[in-house]
């Protein structure tokens, strides 16, 4: 009997008990959606987060104080915000082969911000230097200059006050002991050179002030003998050629930098590129989605077992029609044959079924995460194999046992 | 009336039985057959007869290929039924056997077409000319107006007719009848025979298995069996056939 005449057959006793079936296809429908749907989604917040990275922060060797001791999964983005760099290390650093541009960058605590009389409280303000403000940055106006009281913010915070917020218009800043300064705005950016990976993810409003004069947190400098301003992160703005060896420098320099003696015993220096950041989220996203798929997994097997199930209802139910079919000339392989087609043309349908529904179901959930969509073609592959090797697999025992029937005990009773 | 089991007998023998036993194993042995010898002509019609558990189905089953011998050997068409293969086994039930059962068993959930096919289909015979053959078939046993018919959609004689129309679709050496008429009336029963009488007419080998002796005398011969031996065979020579 060749396979397209076994799948015939397979087909109209499927038809013939059109419920069972599709309650039992449905099981694997649910199995291999989920799988498709967790890889999907998986692979779309990673390559969203990926392309976030993107091309404008590729340069950049990020240095922060870290908690030390965290283990050899690398220092993690959980920073602590110490001050410990000194000018004098930005100095050291911006002499530095291949290094552009060093960018401090600190927090300005204070209590609220008005702008035409609509006040809004705020913890903190970004204190950093005008070369954070690259040319193709900036949305409007200019960078602020150092020295002066000017202020540049993202573009989320024009729409921070009850009136837009725009080049020209003055903000005041209160600051924690009460006091309240005025500055200008004197430009818009869409982004920092200086700013993490991810930063702009959130979206959210942010100021931006010189950190002369407006940046207070001071320290004396172990090498210079002076009180200097300290910073809790630096980034150091590579040559993109270069970063790499930048990365290894920075590294070296900082064993014996001001930060190294002025840090805390618990607290460790690292820099890091946002390649390490990208691999670092690359592996958390990349767990994440291993572990849901794997239970997503569960429900296949769950749905192997439903196969299963229903395949050996059907050999107990057919075996008369299974002592027929030998009694005039069918081989056990071609009873075999038949129940096993069965049972992967269940795992078969259930597959190309859950396919397009998983897919569906990720768009979807990532249409909702605002994440860009990045199918994942290989766990389609896969998905579509696995709802096949399902059915063969959950059919096996039933088919053996149906090519096993005796065909005398089959015929013997009505 | 001949009381010889007839083995050595003429090379045109279809089917072959030398000193078969078949016993079976349960706590005790049981001998459903305990050394039967018989031959079956080219185009014979033979009865088989004999009390409820003298080895009658049991016979059946083995010249049928469904069951291998305990000791002896089993032959149809030169074939050993004996043989270890399975597959070989099925190859000669679906080429060289055509069962017609009691119960009639047929397909439930295929038409007349394509119950009658059903041998060929396993035989890798194409569509189209299983379905030539199986029309033709249901033609030659009056059901040409019935093929599309499920078996839940005929009458119990119809159904043996399907029966029979199977069993003959493969051309094969010998039909085997279990009691072909132990499920119909008298008189569909009679007509039923009659087709097994122009079956048999038609150059077909036929062994059937009975336990009414009207029904046994539409055959040349009667063997009558009784606790797995041949108690004797008698032969009819035409006189019982059209009485
Ligand atoms: N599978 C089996 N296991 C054990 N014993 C069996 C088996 N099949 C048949 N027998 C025994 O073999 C003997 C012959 O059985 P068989 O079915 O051939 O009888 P029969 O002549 O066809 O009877 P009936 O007229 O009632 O159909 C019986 O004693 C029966 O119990
Ligand atoms: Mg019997």
């Amino acid at each position: 009997m060749d396979a397209r005449e076994t799948l015939r057959m397979a087909g109209r006793s499927i038809r013939s008990h059109k419920l069972r079936s599709a309650l039992t296809v449905i099981g694997v429908v649910i199995g291999i959606a989920s799988v498709v749907t967790f890889a999907s989604v998986g692979a779309s917040v990673e390559a969203d987060i990926v392309s976030e990275v993107g091309s404008s922060s590729a340069s950049n060797v990020y240095v922060l104080p870290t908690p030390a001791g965290e283990g050899d999964d690398g220092p993690g983005f959980g920073g602590v915000s110490q001050p410990v760099f000194t000018e004098h290390d930005v100095k050291q650093l911006e002499k530095t082969k291949g290094v552009r541009q060093v960018l401090p960058r600190g927090n300005v605590r204070v209590s609220a911000l008005t702008h035409a009389n609509d006040t809004v409280s705020r913890n903190q303000i970004t204190a950093t230097t005008p070369a954070s403000f690259p040319q193709d940055a900036i949305v409007a106006g200019r960078a602020f200059r150092s020295g002066a009281r000017e202020a540049v913010v993202s573009r989320s915070a024009r729409q921070a006050f009850e009136s837009n917020l725009s080049v020209g218009d003055t903000l005041s800043i209160e600051t924690e002991d009460g006091n309240a300064t005025t500055v200008d705005v004197v430009g818009v950016v869409n982004r920092t050179a200086g700013q993490l990976p991810f930063a702009s993810f959130a979206g959210q409003p942010r100021f931006y002030v010189p950190t002369d004069p407006f940046y207070e947190r001071t320290l004396e400098s172990p090498a210079v003998g002076a009180s200097q301003r300290a910073y809790p992160q630096l980034t150091v703005v590579a040559d993109p050629a270069r970063v790499s060896t930048v990365k290894g420098s920075v590294q070296n320099y900082l064993a014996g930098s001001d930060a190294a003696e002025l840090k805390p015993e618990s607290v460790e220096l690292t820099a890091q590129t946002s390649g390490d950041f990208v691999e670092e989220i690359q592996d958390i996203v990349g767990q994440v989605t291993r572990f849901v798929t794997a239970i997503a997994v569960i429900a296949l097997v769950v749905a192997a077992i439903g196969i299963a199930n229903i395949m050996l209802v059907s050999v107990a139910e057919r075996t008369r029609e299974i002592g027929i079919m030998k009694a005039v000339g069918a081989r056990n392989r071609d009873v075999m044959g038949l129940f096993l087609a069965e049972a992967t043309v269940l795992g078969a349908v259930g597959a190309v079924v859950g396919l397009p529904l998983g897919i569906a179901v990720s768009y979807g959930a990532t249409v909702y995460a605002e994440v860009a969509f990045t199918p994942a073609y290989g766990w389609f592959v896969i998905a579509v194999a696995v709802g096949i090797l399902v059915g063969v697999v959950a059919g096996l025992y039933p088919a053996w046992r149906a090519a096993r029937v005796d065909p005398i005990d089959a015929l013997r009773y009505e | 009336m001949s009381s010889t089991a007839g083995t050595s007998s003429a090379d045109d023998s279809v089917v072959r039985l030398a000193d078969v036993r078949k016993t079976y194993d349960l706590g005790g042995t049981v001998e459903a057959l305990a050394g039967v010898s018989l031959a079956l002509a080219a185009g014979s019609y033979t009865a088989v007869m004999g009390p409820s558990g003298s080895g009658k189905s049991t016979l059946l089953n083995l010249v049928g290929a469904l069951d291998t011998p305990t000791e002896g050997r089993v032959t149809v068409a030169d074939h050993d039924v004996g043989t270890d293969s399975e597959a070989e086994r099925a190859g000669i039930r679906g080429t060289e056997i055509g069962f017609v059962f009691q119960t009639f068993n047929l397909m439930p959930r295929l038409d007349a077409t394509e119950n009658v096919a059903l041998p060929l289909l396993f035989d890798d015979w194409s569509r189209e000319r299983r379905r030539e053959r199986a029309r033709e078939l249901l033609s030659l046993v009056g059901l040409g107006d019935r093929r599309d018919h499920r078996p839940n959609e005929l009458s119990g004689g119809q159904r043996q007719r399907v029966a029979i129309a199977r069993a003959l679709a493969p051309d094969p050496a010998v039909v085997l009848a279990d009691e072909p008429t132990g499920n119909i009336d008298t008189e569909t029963g009679a007509e039923i025979m009659g087709l097994l009488d122009d079956v048999n007419a038609r150059g077909n080998t036929v062994l059937l298995v009975t336990h009414e002796r009207a029904i046994a005398e539409h055959a040349d011969r009667i063997v009558h069996i009784r606790d797995g031996t041949i108690e004797s065979i008698e032969s009819l020579d035409g006189a019982g056939r059209d009485a």
